[in-house]
């Protein structure tokens, strides 16, 4: 019985993919941990990555010693934000710095009680550990709440009754519970669909380079395409599997929500991973070898999956330039269109623009790839 | 075995291994060009301090009062306008699609209801995917609200004759980092990071690649030594660790501002046994390694809760207790606690001792471990 070409090509590359599948297979242990660093990344992530600080070690100064600056420190020490363990004058307050056993030292000054019960406006000093600014940004928000919620106590009963004229009307929506492992659960499917695709695709297609056997690859009646698309596939699968592995962990473990269509998931997975893989094979066409291999995945696919993402850090804080280029990236793309499937139960009618854009890329990069790819044995 | 032959050995596995590394031009630009350009990139791209939170409004109101609190709401730059729109439903569908992550709605009759004392809120809705944010730009609403909240009552008290009842505000003086910038504070961090990267997936890879392809075992035929062997190989990496070092704390004080206020033989004393841990997690990987891939995924496992737990991008004190206890087994963290220390804080040995002695004993301790492991695998 004869076949079309197509359908003999069809054969030819699930040949090759099912030799790389074999070896794969055979390599159970790259296997393993390829699929158990999803689960440590989401468990990190999860229960101990978390920006939210309280019972800030603090070392207390005070030159009024009086009854409003001692019930100063309780109101401190009360409201579970910070704790006084320390007393100081201030000028002894350098050293704890930097042995680093206080973020901030609160100065009450002389006259302290003398201003209050004069109906006056008085200072309290906050002296701030600026070298770690993110928790230096939360002792001064933590502070300014707890200080303003003393004056409005010492202010008397008549002022603490009345309603203010003007006041906010806080609502969250999508994560309302303000919990982090929402947020991050797709921001780190992106990051580890990155390191797979690239990094072991990279890696194999490296290997064979270096091994020599690329070469009698080639000498089979197997076609460039076919080599590319056979050796891709098995990682395609790989990569799929992975992403519903963090899925469901983060559904199980967090209650990641589920709010969009499911096939929209393996839509945008799909398409990212295709440039992904393109990206591995590109790498592993110009480097030829597998060290040289992983620090260029690092450089280009890993980094840029972290930080230009969005995973963590919000683009829109970036400088200009980092935001341009951060359009190039595609787990950009993937990690904005998770969080809305997921979280806001957005539809392809809001996110086509994220699948076209990483759908360019990717046709981009493995056009790219094999162009080179073929010319390489010429 | 004398001395002498000793040292000729060692100085022979050096030369070897030295050429080996600068003949590949491409391993020499990995091993530093990258760090480099990692460090300029991720000290331009994080910011931890939250700003131009993309805001709509929505000024249903449409008075002088609630054209002046929304553009006093969003003076300080937390908030950034990016666009107006006429009902809440239009809103809602921007905080959708993502084109806004926060809501200011001005209601009907807000100056009305503030000039006859009657209280009045200003909505706010907030996209909570990233808490983060969310958090900070709820909080530069309530704070701003609050504020003028409070403001408005004192004049009104002060107005009926009451007096304004005393009140205490907070004067900061920030120390070290006064503008609180991001790079500064995270330069030294990265450079911790980096420094696993190159040492320990480099060293893990390399000696599973030479397991791969058997020049090991060539090598061992020699006369040399394995010990002198192991030392040769890992000593190269010493020098591009110190070397990387320098040039990152370079880069930081030229491009970013990074002070250097302490003693930097201090910092030379945490380099060396810093690397000495990242080495032996290297060695430790490629003695239970099959190739390189395994060694890839292997330093990648090591890599990421290392990173992590370190205090580098979170504060290890908002970490659960149990957690916390865990990152003293992590050289990364007492690294990135010294690299910070020295270069911003001027700390010297008498603040840092311990940080020091703990890279010590991780550092001999795992380096030890992986020697051993390596011997009796080759032996």
């Amino acid at each position: 019985m004869r076949h079309g070409p197509l359908v003999r090509s069809l054969v030819r590359i699930g040949a090759m993919a099912s030799k790389e599948t074999i070896h794969i297979r055979r390599d159970p242990r790259t296997l393993a941990l390829a699929l158990a660093m999803p689960l440590v990344m989401l468990f990190l992530f999860g229960y101990g990555i978390s920006t939210d600080l309280d019972h800030l070690p603090i070392a207390f100064a005070d030159q009024d010693q009086s009854e409003a600056s001692r019930a100063l420190a309780r109101a401190f020490d009360g409201s579970g934000e910070f704790r006084v363990v320390t007393r100081r004058a201030p000028g002894e307050v350098e050293p704890l710095f930097r042995d680093g056993s206080v973020v901030a030292a609160l100065v009450v000054p002389r006259g302290y009680q003398d201003d209050l019960v004069g109906g006056r406006r008085t200072p309290v000093q906050l002296m701030v550990d600026g070298a770690d600014a993110v928790v230096a940004n939360q002792v001064l928000t933590k502070a300014d709440a707890v200080l303003r919620a003393e004056s409005r106590r010492l202010a008397g009963a008549a002022f603490a009754r009345l309603e203010p004229p003007l006041s906010a009307a806080l609502w969250t929506r999508y994560n309302p519970a303000a919990r982090s492992a929402l947020f991050m659960v797709p921001g780190i499917s992106a990051f580890l669909l990155a390191i797979t695709a690239v990094m072991l695709t990279a890696l194999a297609i490296a290997g064979e380079w270096e091994r020599g056997s690329m070469e009698q690859l080639f000498a089979s009646p197997v076609g460039r395409l076919e080599i590319v698309l056979g050796k891709l596939l098995p990682y395609l699968v790989l990569g799929l599997l992975e992403l519903q592995l963090v899925l469901a962990f983060g559904a199980m473990a967090f209650d990641l929500p589920v709010l969009g269509p499911g096939w929209l998931i393996l839509l945008l997975g799909l398409v990212f991973l295709v440039g992904m893989l393109g990206q591995g094979l590109l790498i592993s066409v110009v480097t030829k070898n597998q060290m040289v291999a992983t620090q260029a995945a690092a450089l280009s696919a890993m980094l840029p999956s972290i930080i230009l993402s969005g995973m963590i850090f919000p683009i829109e804080n970036m400088p200009l330039p980092l935001q341009l280029l951060s359009r190039l990236i595609p787990a950009r793309y993937l990690v904005h269109g998770l969080r809305g499937v997921l979280l806001k139960g957005n539809g392809f009618d809001v996110l086509w623009p994220d699948v076209l854009a990483m759908a360019l890329f990717a046709v981009a990069i493995v056009a790219l790839a094999t162009r080179r790819f073929q010319r390489r044995l010429a | 075995m004398s001395l002498a032959t000793a040292r000729r050995e060692l100085a022979a596995v050096f030369r070897k291994e030295v050429r080996q590394t600068l003949r590949d031009r491409r391993i020499m630009f990995l091993l530093i060009v990258a760090p480099l350009v990692q460090t300029v990139i991720f000290g331009s791209a994080v910011d931890f301090d939250v700003d131009k939170v993309p805001t709509v409004v929505v000024d249903v109101d449409r008075s002088d009062v609630s054209r002046l609190h929304a553009r006093r709401l969003l003076a300080d730059g937390t908030l950034r306008r990016v666009g107006e729109r006429a009902s809440v439903a239009e809103a809602e569908g921007d905080l959708d699609a993502g084109r806004a992550a926060a809501v200011v709605v001005l209601p009907r009759g807000l100056a009305g209801d503030l000039s006859a004392g009657r209280p009045a809120q200003v909505q706010v809705l907030v996209d909570g995917t990233d808490p983060n944010r969310a958090g900070v730009a709820g909080g530069a609403a309530s704070r701003y609200l609050g504020e003028e909240g409070e403001r408005l009552m004192r004049e009104r008290l002060e107005a009926a004759g009451r007096g304004a009842p005393a009140q205490a505000v907070l004067t900061p003086r920030v120390a070290y980092n006064p503008r609180l910038k991001t790079a500064p504070y995270l330069v030294p961090g990265i450079a911790a990071m980096l420094l696993v990267i190159v040492t320990t997936l480099v060293t893990a890879m390399g000696l599973s690649r030479e397991r791969e392809m058997g020049t090991m075992e060539q090598l061992l035929v020699t006369p040399i030594k394995p010990i002198w062997l192991l030392v040769g190989k890992l000593l190269p990496f010493l020098v591009i660790g110190f070397f990387d070092v320098l040039l990152l704390v370079t880069v930081g004080t030229w491009v970013f501002e990074v002070p250097l206020r302490g003693n930097l033989l201090v910092l030379a004393v945490g380099v060396l046994l810093y690397v000495f841990s990242t080495l032996g997690v290297g060695l430790f990987i490629s003695t239970v390694s099959q190739n390189q891939q395994q060694a890839f995924l292997g330093g990648f496992l090591f890599m990421m809760p290392a990173t992590l737990l370190s205090g580098v991008m979170t504060p290890i004190r908002a970490m659960p207790d149990w957690l916390q206890l865990v990152t003293y087994l992590n050289p990364v963290r007492h690294f990135a606690e010294v690299m910070r220390g020295v270069l911003l804080r001027g700390a010297g040995v008498g603040d840092l001792w311990f940080q020091l002695a703990a890279l010590a004993v991780l550092g001999l301790g795992i380096l030890g471990l992986a020697a051993s492991r390596f011997r009796t695998q080759l032996g």
